[in-house]
């Protein structure tokens, strides 16, 4: 296990490196010169000049790109260029929406699509089984704003019971904050749902048709307690590993969902700093996220670690 | 419940396992008395191994038996997965072929036997463990302390299928089903787990149905033998008078099959027979005798009739069986 | 064992080619219908979808001129939707076409050409696929500005990875091959093999693949314009008309229901489609269900 964990936790951080040298040769090498973008078209060169040398932005780049990371190891993510206000800052205050969003979505995923996937598995062939894969591939079919924007108008505009958008926060009312959650949570838990319901069928399925489900029955399991004795805790392995992969989705989906209930989480700001050509802020913002999603999948790598003997002593 | 040493292991009359398009087995019926050993032979499809899963009650979806299966007092075919559920692994078990696949890879194999002493005998965990440690001494395996707490892909083919035969055998079942238990290992390997299982059984008294397309081990373990072809019993008797004098033309092509020391000429010139044809599909069975488009002796009786297994102890479904008990199959 | 492989899955087979054919022709019905819909948008359009007719303001539904309506600034529902599928089209099919090609040679590269060509791409895959293709997006538009071609390029990065790994896995189990094995010994090199015989039998996942990204395509590409960071006009997306929605009318009007319903049809199609021509083309890729 020390082994197999030691090799996960280098290829966690060969992906991070790779992760920010992509991201700031992105920026900073595509982009152009960074303080004619955040200064805009009408700047002058003199003008360019004092703003690029008072942050160092006239450095070669290698420098520069050692200088953020070192910055960024020592928990300085840099400042905006207009306010002044450090990234760090700026990410902490929008933390408390996106997180619980994020999070919620996909465990209200999982908690609907393990049973209803192991109910359309174990109906297979049945009406009832294609019933269920097929509002599984229609709701793999749509975008996710769009079930948040039917949503809000079912439950907030015609039935009036929850706010069509818009954040109370937490200190001010959690009762608020949650009620503003409960919209976006629904809309992001539905569509995860709806893919991983059909991987979860898919991996009972596979676990099912196993051979050692049948030696469980042989030595005196029913048929239900083999599937949810032995079959769940095999076909744990496949589904973590999908939800490793899917965790970029739901960044991607707690992205657009924020913008439909015009939640004041991470994305909103990111696109407002793109908007205000913000450069640092989008770069630290960005590397931020994906060291998260990197370190999400490092996790379940362990885990399945954790759940698989033979991944475990493989390495 | 009291044990009636008069009442056999399984008495399996007419049984008819399907599943709406096919039929696998198409009317079995034998008796396998107290500690009596059967095998039963047939290539891949003769619906051998349909067979003992209807036994088991561990048809695949949409499987569905007609019959009777006489077990431990009670009709087997009647009783619903719950009610089977608590006889398997404790009056009756079975031995896959495939031990690999056949144990939960992410489960100690200490635990996974332990839990069927547990589930049947209602033993706390300490005096489960112990059962299996003993348990697993008995069929001969090594380090037995330590192994307990091993996972089935660190151990040997060999000991996997000791560790199988462990929880088929931890309750001391009445009947034991053994399908193909060795095809899966090395050839060295077979012949000890083989004698292990032998061994095994006996000591339980447990009745044993074993299913192979490997005739010496038949003749080796067994004191009758079945020989199925598409879902029937085509012969039935004594392992040694079926072996010897065949009366199916079936099984004399499945002898004759069978390499041996005798018919492997080491100058090349081996006679090694096969029987032409291949099995037929399920769902486009010939009529009359199932057999018959590859039998050597087929007659347009054949063609039109079904032959049925007499009665008597020595018995064969054929029209035209070889030959008569206690005369010498010509050669 | 043996006897249940030969016998079990006649019944279960039976039904599902049923429910198969029904996946495909749906998803070809599906597709075809939306091909045809951005075909003819360039030949006619029931009017001008980009020019605000102001004395036409929000119309409702069902009008002889106008089927679906009109929008906030008096622009034809309809129009813009058939130009939208157009977008759809050009992005998605665009992001997948690139992704196909970048994807088929790094995974073919990684099949054929060794342990070390095999670990590099591989890992550089597995990294790839880690990195939210939403957030890649927004650091494109940031940089290069919005528009149908940073938002291929963005899907490009996003996909390809996912690509690789699948034509990487499907070459893998051709080049063990007995086939493969006998062609090497006729000499042939290893640009012929690919070309002669591996490409043509992975032909079937990639057409599959290639059709569920282009499904996955137009979401991402909808989604971004939604942002706002995917195409502008005159460019027009179903995305951004649903943002334009929201923006302009208010999410209750059913301006709100017209592009989604548009995309829901269309990516289902695609799925549909590639999930019965992978039963089709792809035995070994079949689901035992």
């Amino acid at each position: 296990m020390a082994i197999y964990a030691l090799r996960k936790l280098a290829f966690f951080l060969g992906a991070v490196f790779v992760a920010s040298l992509a991201i700031f040769l992105l920026i900073r090498g595509a982009g152009g010169n960074v303080a004619a973008i955040v200064l805009g078209k009408d700047a002058t060169a003199d003008a360019i000049n004092a703003l690029a040398h008072t942050y160092g932005l006239d450095r070669p780049l290698p420098v520069q790109y050692f200088d953020w990371i070192v910055n960024m190891l020592h928990g300085d993510l840099g400042q905006s260029f207009r306010t002044k206000e450090s990234v760090a800052d700026l990410v902490t205050a929008r933390l408390s929406v996106s997180i619980p969003l994020a999070l919620s979505g996909l465990i209200l995923g999982l908690i609907i699509a393990i049973p209803v996937g192991t109910y359309a598995a174990r109906n297979v062939g049945k009406p009832s089984g294609a019933v269920l894969a097929l509002i599984s591939q229609i709701g793999i079919a749509v975008p996710v704003f769009w079930a948040g924007i039917l949503l809000s108008v079912l439950f907030g505009v015609k039935l009036g019971w929850l706010p069509t958008g818009g954040w109370i926060d937490w200190d001010e009312s959690p009762v608020g904050a949650i009620r503003s959650l409960v919209l976006p949570v629904l809309s992001l838990g539905l569509i995860m749902a709806a893919v991983l319901i059909r991987y979860v069928r898919s991996a009972v399925l596979d676990v099912m048709n196993q051979d050692y489900v049948r030696t469980a029955r042989a030595v005196g399991m029913t048929r239900t307690q083999a599937l949810l004795q032995v079959g769940l805790r095999n076909a744990a392995l496949p589904i973590v590993t999908i939800v490793g992969l899917q965790i970029a989705e739901l960044i991607g989906g707690t992205v657009i969902i924020e913008m439909v209930f015009s939640l004041p989480g991470l994305s909103r700001m990111i696109l407002a700093n793109v908007a205000a050509r913000e450069v640092i802020v989008v770069q630290s913002t960005v590397m931020l996220i994906i060291v998260f999603v990197i370190f999400v999948n490092f996790v379940v790598d362990l885990l399945y670690g954790v759940l698989d003997p033979r991944i475990r002593n493989a390495a | 419940m009291q044990t009636n040493s008069a009442r056999p292991a399984i008495e399996v009359r007419d049984l008819v396992v399907g599943n709406g398009d096919v039929t696998a087995v198409r009317g079995v019926s034998f008796t396998i008395p107290q500690g009596g050993r059967m095998g039963l032979v047939g290539e891949s499809g003769s619906g051998k191994s349909m067979t003992a899963l209807a036994l088991m009650g561990l048809l695949p979806m949409g499987w569905s038996t007609r019959g009777s299966i006489l077990h431990d007092g009670v009709d087997l075919v009647t009783q619903s997965d719950r009610a089977l559920s608590s006889r398997r692994g404790r009056t009756l078990s079975m031995v896959f072929q495939d031990p690999l696949s056949s144990l939960n890879p992410v489960r100690r194999v200490g635990d996974q036997i332990s839990s069927v002493i547990r589930r049947h005998t209602g033993a706390d965990k300490r005096t489960a463990e112990a059962q299996t440690v003993e348990l697993m001494k008995q069929m001969n395996l090594p380090r037995a302390e330590q192994l307990v707490r091993a996972y089935p892909h660190e151990i040997s083919g060999g000991q996997r299928q000791r560790i199988m035969i462990a929880m088929a055998l931890a309750c001391y079942p009445q009947l034991i089903i053994a399908d193909e238990p060795t095809t899966a290992l090395d050839v060295t390997v077979q012949k000890q787990v083989l004698r292990l299982l032998n061994g095994a059984v006996r000591d339980r008294g447990s009745a044993l149905l074993m299913i192979t397309h490997d005739l010496p081990i038949i003749a080796a373990m067994c004191d009758t033998v079945a020989v199925m072809y598409a879902g029937r019993i085509v012969e039935i008797g004594p392992v040694q008078e079926v072996f010897r004098n065949p009366r199916h033309h079936y099984t004399r092509g499945l002898l004759d099959s069978q390499p041996t020391m005798d018919n492997i000429a080491l100058d090349g010139s081996s006679r090694l027979v096969s029987i032409p044809g291949m099995v037929p599909p399920l769902h486009a069975l010939p009529t009359g005798c199932a057999f018959n488009p590859r039998c050597p002796a087929a007659t347009d009786k054949c063609r039109e009739q079904m032959p049925e297994l007499g009665a008597e102890a020595l018995r064969a479904a054929c029209w035209h069986p070889l030959a008569k008990v206690g005369e010498v199959a010509a050669q | 064992m043996t006897d249940i492989a030969a016998t079990a899955p006649i019944a279960p087979k039976k039904r599902r080619r049923l429910s198969l054919n029904a996946t495909l022709v749906v998803g070809i019905v599906l597709t075809i219908g939306f091909l045809v819909v951005a075909l003819v948008s360039f030949f006619w359009l029931p009017s001008n979808p980009n020019i605000p007719v102001i004395k036409n303001r929000m119309l409702p539904p069902f009008l002889p001129d106008h089927w679906l309506g009109t929008d906030g600034l008096g622009r034809d529902i309809v129009a813009q939707l058939m130009v939208g599928a157009r977008t759809s089209i050009l992005v998605g099919a665009g992001g997948a076409t690139v992704s196909l090609i970048l994807g088929t040679i790094t995974g073919l590269i990684a099949a054929a050409y060794g342990k070390l060509a095999d670990e590099t791409i591989s890992r550089g895959a597995d990294i790839m696929l880690s990195i939210p293709g939403m957030v890649t997006a927004l650091v494109l538009a940031a940089t290069m500005g919005s528009g149908a071609l940073t938002t291929i390029f963005a899907l490009t990065a996003f996909f390809t990875p996912s690509f690789t790994r699948v034509i990487r896995s499907a070459a893998m189990s051709v080049l063990q091959e007995d086939f493969i094995t006998s062609a090497k010994l006729y000499g042939r090199g290893k640009l012929f093999i690919l070309a002669r015989h591996v490409i043509p039998n992975i032909a079937g996942v990639m057409i599959v693949q290639f059709t569920l990204y282009f499904a996955a395509g137009i979401l991402t590409e909808a989604g971004l314009s939604y942002l706002g960071v995917g195409v502008t006009r005159p460019s027009i997306s179903w995305g951004m008309m649903l943002n334009e929605a929201q923006q302009t009318v208010g999410i209750s009007s059913p301006l709100a229901i017209w592009p989604g319903l548009a995309i829901v049809l269309v990516v289902l199609g695609l799925n549909l489609l590639g999930d019965g021509l992978r039963d089709v083309l792809d035995p070994k890729l079949k689901r035992r269900s």
